[in-house]
């Protein structure tokens, strides 16, 4: 019955997401002093191997002479600024999609709550109720970064995902709709942290993700045997459904 | 200033194509530019300054004494000679002997192969067979643990290390001393679960000690599958101490679950490194 559902998630997900996350479409705003903010909130030692002049944590291209050397350090600036500002706007994307998350979890409690979902069976009442515990807590972790780097925090979801999500919720007249949406949710916030890990600069920024995407793995997973199918069925995780601003 | 000799990246790219092309059918790595970076890194120097970092953050846990420890403990699984070794193992230091990418993904694929022979013994067992759903699981997962073991030591390869093809010694005396207690499916899930939990923690403190792009983005998209597994053994745990082993079915009964079944696969909101391997642990000598 559910066979086809994560082809019918890229499916929908394919309509509102271009393309891959990518450096150039996080980057926004930011800059060196956002980085410092941000490195200090974070607890990171980024300064410390920025001027240590390491080559391993710098420029990517050989420079030919020394006349090159000013210009591959102007680069290497350029680059930390890109950094700083990549990892601000990774977690608001990350932010937005939490408060998605939250969102939606708390309208199916709410749905629930109403009947308007029929008999809901104990373990998936637990399973959103955690969820959306969850999903606040991985808010909540990315709007202190945020506000630390002298930024305003996320209260809105992506505008374009919500409208699709809503949609999709409208639909919804039972626990196993709701467990669908759920699962299409938790499968685009994996893959955009997944698709977002090897992006960031900043160790603090870089733990903090690779923390949350297991959760949202695991999530699906249930979600994946709630719904009848293999809780693993990839051997490697995909970034086919992650979401882009 | 780098310097890359052409005739030899051609050859790494040729000698290593094989290997890549097997092991990450999925990931559809960039090749070329894994190539340049392996032949790049090369003979670079450890970045001391992460390992200090990295062995700080390591005794910073252990002080304030994680998760993993305090859920371990609390199923009495820190009680016994395992517990004590776990603990020992854990709380091992960094050291710089080698490059740290390289000796990050030899220590991966020790613990990967460390699950598939771990795996292979379970499914060796009476009441593992009699189940058919834990039987199609260990066997999946063990063949998805093979295609991890495999990806990490291609990567190794292509930046300049070998190929680690031993278990995780320190973990195997563990599992040797475990495996003649394993004598029903929900002690095996336990410690399954406890293998699973070491291979996510790893990778997930990894993801801020690589250098290198390409072995960060393999290893996340292992990451989060292991996580899978552990909250897979996690509900079938759950279930089976429950006495509820009727509902280790796919498709299950959902209304027939218990609520402990909708929380206790994902017990924190983040993942913890209470139990991460450090890089060396699995490095080949």
């Amino acid at each position: 019955m559910f066979e086809n559902q994560s082809k019918e998630n890229e499916a929908i997900l394919t309509r509102l997401a271009p393309g891959p996350l990518s450096r150039r479409k996080v980057l926004i705003g930011g800059g060196v002093g956002a980085l410092a903010v941000l490195a200090a909130a974070c607890g990171s030692d980024d300064e410390d191997t920025a001027s240590s002049g390491d080559p391993t944590t710098t420029a990517e291209e050989p420079s030919e002479s020394e006349s090159e050397s000013e210009s591959e350090s102007e680069s290497e600036s350029e680059s930390e600024s890109e950094g700083a500002s990549g990892d601000l706007a990774v977690a608001q994307l990350a932010a937005s999609l939490e408060v998605l998350a939250v969102g939606t979890y708390g309208a199916a409690l709410d749905a629930a709550g109403s009947g308007a979902l029929g008999e809901v069976p104990p373990a998936v009442a637990t399973f959103v109720t955690t969820a959306m515990e969850h999903h606040q807590a991985h808010l909540d972790a990315w709007n202190e970064v945020l506000v630390a780097a002298d930024m305003e925090e996320v209260t809105d979801p992506p505008e374009d995902l919500k409208a699709m999500v809503d949609e999709e919720f409208g639909k919804v007249k039972d626990v196993v709709g709701a467990a669908q949406l759920a699962l299409l949710l938790e499968q685009t916030a994996a893959a955009t942290y997944l698709a977002a890990i090897p992006e960031l600069m900043d160790e603090a920024a870089i733990g903090l993700a690779s923390s949350i995407h297991p959760i949202d793995m695991q999530h699906a997973a249930v979600l994946l045997f709630v719904l009848g199918e293999y809780p693993v069925p990839d051997t490697f995780a995909q970034t086919d459904m992650a979401y882009s601003a | 200033m780098l310097s890359i000799d052409d005739g030899k990246l051609k050859e790494l790219i040729v000698e290593s194509k094989d290997l890549q092309a097997d092991a990450l059918r999925d990931t559809h790595s960039t090749m070329a530019d894994l190539r340049e970076i392996g032949a790049a890194r090369k003979g670079r120097p450890v970045d001391l300054d992460r390992i200090k970092a990295y062995n700080t953050s390591r005794r910073d846990l252990l002080k304030k004494g994680g998760f993993g420890f305090g859920g371990l403990a609390a199923r009495g699984l820190l009680g016994g000679a395992f517990g004590s070794a776990l603990f020992g193992i854990v709380a091992k230091p960094a050291s710089a002997q080698a490059d740290v990418d390289i000796q990050i993904l030899n220590t991966a694929s020790s613990i990967e192969n460390l699950a598939i022979a771990t795996y292979g013994a379970a499914l060796t067992l009476d009441f593992i067979q009699a189940n058919a759903t834990v039987t199609a699981f260990a066997t999946t997962t063990m063949e998805q643990h093979t295609e991890h073991s495999k990806a990490f030591n291609a990567q190794a390869v292509a930046l300049g290390g070998m190929e680690q093809t031993e278990t995780n010694t320190k973990y195997q005396s563990v599992v040797d001393e475990t495996l003649p207690t394993l004598t029903d499916a929900l002690k095996v899930a336990e410690f399954a679960a406890v293998l699973e939990t070491v291979a996510t923690q790893t990778y997930v403190a990894n993801m801020s000690l690589f250098e290198d792009k390409e072995s960060k983005t393999i290893m996340a998209s292992v990451m989060g599958v292991e996580a899978q597994h552990l909250a897979t053994l996690r509900a079938v745990a759950a279930l089976l101490s429950n006495d509820l082993g009727e509902l280790v079915v796919i498709p299950t009964d959902v209304a027939a679950l218990p609520d402990v079944a909708g929380s206790v696969a994902f017990p924190q909101p983040f993942e913890g490194t209470e139990m991460a391997s450090p890089p060396e642990e699995g490095a080949v000598k």
